[in-house]
């Protein structure tokens, strides 16, 4: 998915570009470019990476541009495979949304009739294409070259010799924002609000051409025809959540389809990395925030499935610490991929002398180049700042990274391997019937959590990391004091803390520390806290527990995955109750590129 | 100008149970698709692709699956109806985000593009599109005359005819006048409204013989089913070994594995992610969901088997609904047979029919489920058992 916006008027089309684009990187934001006429000169800038990072000094004056904002599901992100694209002369540049699906057969036409390209991609074509057809009449050109591409496509086209821009569409959105003296389009209502709330939304075929006082639309089969002009009620927000109140809710119930993009075509065969060609005795994984949290589940899958002792750092102190007398196998964890401390890590790492591997949801981000393997969790884009589902991924990634190292270090029988594979293929399903019922957990974050000044996270075991998170996301974004602890350590001092006052989230499972943590929580309920238990259907539990949530049925090492889920789900309840800024809470940025 | 159609999806569809449990009937997989995604896609390929959404029961589920449209070509609002209290009170929630001539289609029906270009071709200001049916005391029964509906009569004892309504309109704005009358009366349904409106506006009938597919109870879905595959296109990402046998029209999703020895005859589908086999057979009319497993030497045949399941292997499943998430040990065996089955209607006498199993119920090795018995969801019913009647939901079969 990606996302165009063009804008033609009086002001300077820079600015309105750029705030449009920012606004359509919920599509997409791994590469991004704009171009912008000025005195019948066309200045660009493209690059990968996000609507921030273009280089925009001292240029770009003009009042006409288009802009684009890329999410590579295939072919890298690249500076080369970034919008806009141009033809041979530099005299027209265009954006596009879509796959043309006979760009091969158009490509070598145009090749032979001495076209030269500069990418890989399937949308330089549709620049190219327009210049053989140009003779002085844009909309005519774009008219013949729309009528030779199949596949779907939402394009805008502007030329350094027109006072105009043509846009037009098939399978891919595309819509018509009608201001003063100033019109704007683009890929998605969100990117036209800040200008105007009367839209005309594009039917497939249509053609347009664009001016800063008038909009002429052709159907596709030539006939001028006129789209309704409606008036938007909707704010910027809500367009493009789907439903969704935020984008936090939206990407909680985006799991189990993470969980099943992030296994497909993985689980026969893990071959994305070859494990055999490192000599793995250790495992060191470096990472910050919820992919440390991450990282500590992942040092219990891989001590248990595949048998190899794993130590954690966060980055910001790996880089400052001294090496010991190993060379461990390092792996970094970041979603973005561009997490500053994560990428000096990664440097660091090399220079001592240890092999690499990262685990990002963005294609070819920094971090990829900075280590020796990557294996991505394709999550697709996450927008609410707080991460969900690419936690959840982060999680998917080292399990299938556990057995697969399991399998070839002998420690793991097939027939295990097959067993824990089983139970990832049913995590989908799992994840969405603890989604189905989310009413205990609503009214549970409304009475109990959203009341509190201070909460408690305990667990044990694969589960003492969960606990983390949990109070790390209620901080992040409820602003309510969270500490998580391991069960056993409360003894050792945070039980002082423990009032009437005081809700304690208990996280028990049935596996080794069961009989120890029902112990734990029985001391904890002697205290008089509120506790809400976290587990299967279990009565010794409920006894305890003054508030029961229910899990699905699942092995314990697998049990992070959804305990994890209930946990995202209390602090956004909790959130949303009290009122806070849940997708962009205060202070706080999705990614941290700073140290 | 292009319509905006207002699709009913508010509804549990409780007719269906135990199927509906955790996502309404509108969501319910037919070929890998819910019966919903009909619905949105005949619309699109009409050019219809400002939708409004009433949705209710399970809501998240409809939401999280077509997000914003994008993905199908539409963009999508979504409306809630709180309490469904019925059709008209459904539609009435969308009152605020029509101002022209709008479509209403409930979004419980498999239908074609086809057979929404039969409506809007002969529209007028008020029409609905009719069909024939051979059971029409289900649904509201219309009688004609001169192409213009003369009366509808819901669900009655005795049909006055063969011709039914299929629920899907083209209306104005005005409607909505009326809706807020009969809602003075406590009167929720479409058909009331109608009725009212039939007093000052004519409405006109437009038959059709296009796809109209209506599942009403769990055993109808394996009909639907069918008629869906037989519109499916054949192909193929998976990734099929040596020694598999594929005839027919046959579609395998991104991910998915068919190992060795395998057989399988179209029409049938395999989702994304799933395993099957080695030595599986899948004979015509079988939809297998996403992420499922089916385990050696079983046999899948006629067949509508949803996301998530586990099917163990030597085991026989045919003429069967088997739901998300179910886990069926090794060497389990549907029974096919004829069986009565009690309906609102009466005595409805099903000829071969297996099982009905619902969500994410256990069932140990060696389990036999006899011809039309319906397994609630959640239920677990131990090794070597053999199901010969209805069991509720959440029981535990010792």
């Amino acid at each position: 998915m990606c996302g165009i916006v063009g804008y033609i008027g009086n002001s300077r089309a820079l600015d309105i570009l750029l705030k449009g684009m920012k606004r359509l990187e919920y599509r997409g934001y791994d590469s991004a470019g704009i171009a912008v006429r000025n005195h019948d000169e066309i200045e660009t800038e493209k690059r990968k990476g996000r609507v921030d990072d273009l280089e925009l000094d001292g240029l770009f004056d003009g009042n006409i541009g288009i802009g684009h904002t890329r999410w590579a599901t295939h072919g890298k992100p690249s500076d080369e495979n970034s919008h806009p694209f141009f033809d041979c002369t530099g005299s027209l540049a265009i954006v596009h949304n879509g796959i043309i699906d006979n760009f091969v057969t158009l490509k070598e036409e145009l090749e032979m009739a001495g076209h030269t390209f500069t990418s890989q991609t399937d949308s330089e074509v549709i620049a190219h294409m327009v210049e053989e057809y140009y003779s002085g009449d844009l909309l005519d050109a774009v008219t013949k070259t729309v009528s030779r591409l199949k596949g779907s496509y939402a394009i805008v086209v502007m030329h350094r010799d027109h006072q105009e821009l043509i846009a037009s569409r098939n399978q891919s959105p595309l819509v018509v924002g009608m201001g003063t003296e100033e019109n704007l389009v683009a890929s998605d209502v969100p990117a036209l609000l800040d200008h105007t709330n009367e839209v005309k939304y594009l039917m497939d075929g249509d053609i347009v051409r664009i001016t800063p006082d008038a909009v002429f639309i052709r159907d596709a089969t030539g006939r001028e025809v006129d789209r309704e002009t409606k008036v938007i009620k909707w704010t910027v927000e809500d367009a493009e959540k789907g439903g969704f109140e935020h984008f936090m809710l939206k990407e909680i119930h985006e799991q189990p389809k993470a969980i099943h993009e992030s296994l497909l075509g993985r689980l026969v065969e893990f071959d994305e990395v070859d494990f055999a060609r490192y000599d793995i005795r250790h495992i060191n994984i470096v990472s910050c925030g919820t992919s440390y949290h991450a990282g500590l589940v992942g040092k219990y899958i891989i001590e248990s499935i595949a048998g190899i002792p794993c130590m954690l750092d966060l980055a910001s102190e790996y880089r400052y610490s001294s090496p010991p007398d190993i060379y461990p196998f390092t792996v970094f964890i970041s979603q973005s991929g561009e997490t500053a401390d994560t990428i000096g890590a990664a440097k660091e790492a090399r220079r001592r002398g240890c092999k690499t591997l990262g685990i990002t949801n963005v294609l070819d981000s920094s971090l990829t180049r900075e280590v020796d393997e990557v294996i991505y969790t394709q999550a697709g884009p996450e927008i609410g700042v707080a991460a969900t589902k690419t936690f959840t991924t982060q999680l998917i990634v080292l399990y299938l990274m556990a057995i697969e190292l399991g399998l070839q270090r002998g420690k793991l029988l097939i027939e295990q391997a097959e067993t824990y594979r089983n139970e990832l293929r049913k995590l989908p399903r799992r994840v969405e019937v603890l989604l189905n019922d989310t009413e205990e957990i609503q009214d549970i974050s409304k009475r109990v959590l959203a009341n509190a000044e201070d909460i408690f996270f305990v667990g044990r075991n694969i589960n003492y990391p969960v606990a983390l998170e949990g109070a790390l996301k209620l901080k992040e974004i409820a602003y309510i004091h969270a500490a998580g602890y391991p069960a056993g350590e409360l003894k050792h001092g945070p039980f002082a803390l423990l009032t009437r006052e005081t809700p304690v989230v208990a996280i028990c499972v049935k596996d080794s520390t069961y009989e120890k943590m029902l112990g734990n929580i029985g001391e904890i309920a002697a205290r008089e806290s509120p506790l809400i238990g976290v587990g299967q259907e279990d009565h010794e539990l409920e006894k305890l527990c003054d508030e029961m949530v229910h899990i699905p049925d699942i092995p314990p090492l697998f049990s992070p995955v959804l305990i994890n889920v209930v946990l995202q789900l209390f602090a956004y309840y909790t959130a949303y109750n009290l009122g806070r800024s849940i997708d962009k809470p205060r202070n706080l940025a999705k990614s941290v590129t700073v140290e | 100008m292009p319509m905006k159609a207002v699709i009913l999806a508010a509804g549990e569809g409780t007719r269906l149970r135990p199927f509906t449990a955790s996502e309404p009937k509108v969501m319910i997989p037919v070929a890998n698709k819910p019966i919903l995604q009909y619905v949105v896609e005949s619309l699109v390929a009409n050019g219809i692709t400002r939708i409004v959404m009433v949705v209710g029961y399970k809501r998240t589920s409809i939401m999280n699956y077509f997000g914003n449209g994008e993905e199908f070509g539409a963009s999508i609002e979504y409306v809630n109806e709180d309490k469904q209290l019925g059709t008209a009170h459904a539609l009435y929630q969308a009152r605020d985000k029509v101002s022209d001539q709008f479509l209403v289609l409930p979004g419980d029906n498999v239908i074609s593009r086809k057979t929404i270009s039969d409506l809007l071709k002969q529209r007028s200001e008020y029409s609905v599109l009719i069909t024939r049916s051979d059971h029409p005391s289900k649904y509201g029964v219309v009688t004609m005359d001169d192409g213009m509906v003369a009366d509808v009569v819901e669900k009655p004892e005795k049909s006055p005819g063969h011709i039914i309504s299929t629920g899907i309109y083209a209306l104005q704005p005005e409607v909505f006048d009326y809706i807020e009358e009969m809602m003075h009366e406590r009167l929720f349904d479409i058909t009331s409204v109608i009725h009212r409106m039939l007093e000052d506006h004519g409405l006109k009938g437009i038959i059709t013989d296009s796809m109209w597919i209506d599942a009403v109870y769990p055993w109808d879905l394996l009909t639907v089913n069918s008629a869906a595959l037989a519109q499916m296109v054949k192909s193929s990402s998976g990734n099929v070994e040596r020694g598999v046998m594929i005839k027919g029209n046959v579609r395998i999703g991104e991910g998915a594995v068919i190992k060795g020895g395998c057989y399988i005859e179209g029409p049938a589908i395999i989702g994304e992610g799933c395993e099957i086999g080695p030595q599986a057979c899948i004979m015509p009319s079988t939809s297998i969901g996403n992420d499922t497993k089916i385990g050696p030497l079983t046999l899948v045949k006629n067949s509508l088997v949803m996301k998530g399941v586990e099917v163990g292997p030597n085991s026989t499943v045919e003429q069967s609904v088997i739901g998300d998430g179910v886990n069926l040990g090794s060497n389990f065996c549907s029974h096919v047979g004829t069986r009565e089955m009690v309906v609102e209607e009466g005595i409805k006498v099903l000829q071969s029919i297996g099982c009905m199993i619902a969500e994410d119920t256990a069932i140990g090795s060696g389990v036999t489920v006899k011809e039309g018995v319906i397994v609630g969801s959640k239920c677990s019913v131990s090794p070597g058992t053999v199901v010969r009647e209805r069991i509720p939901s959440f029981s535990r079969i010792l």
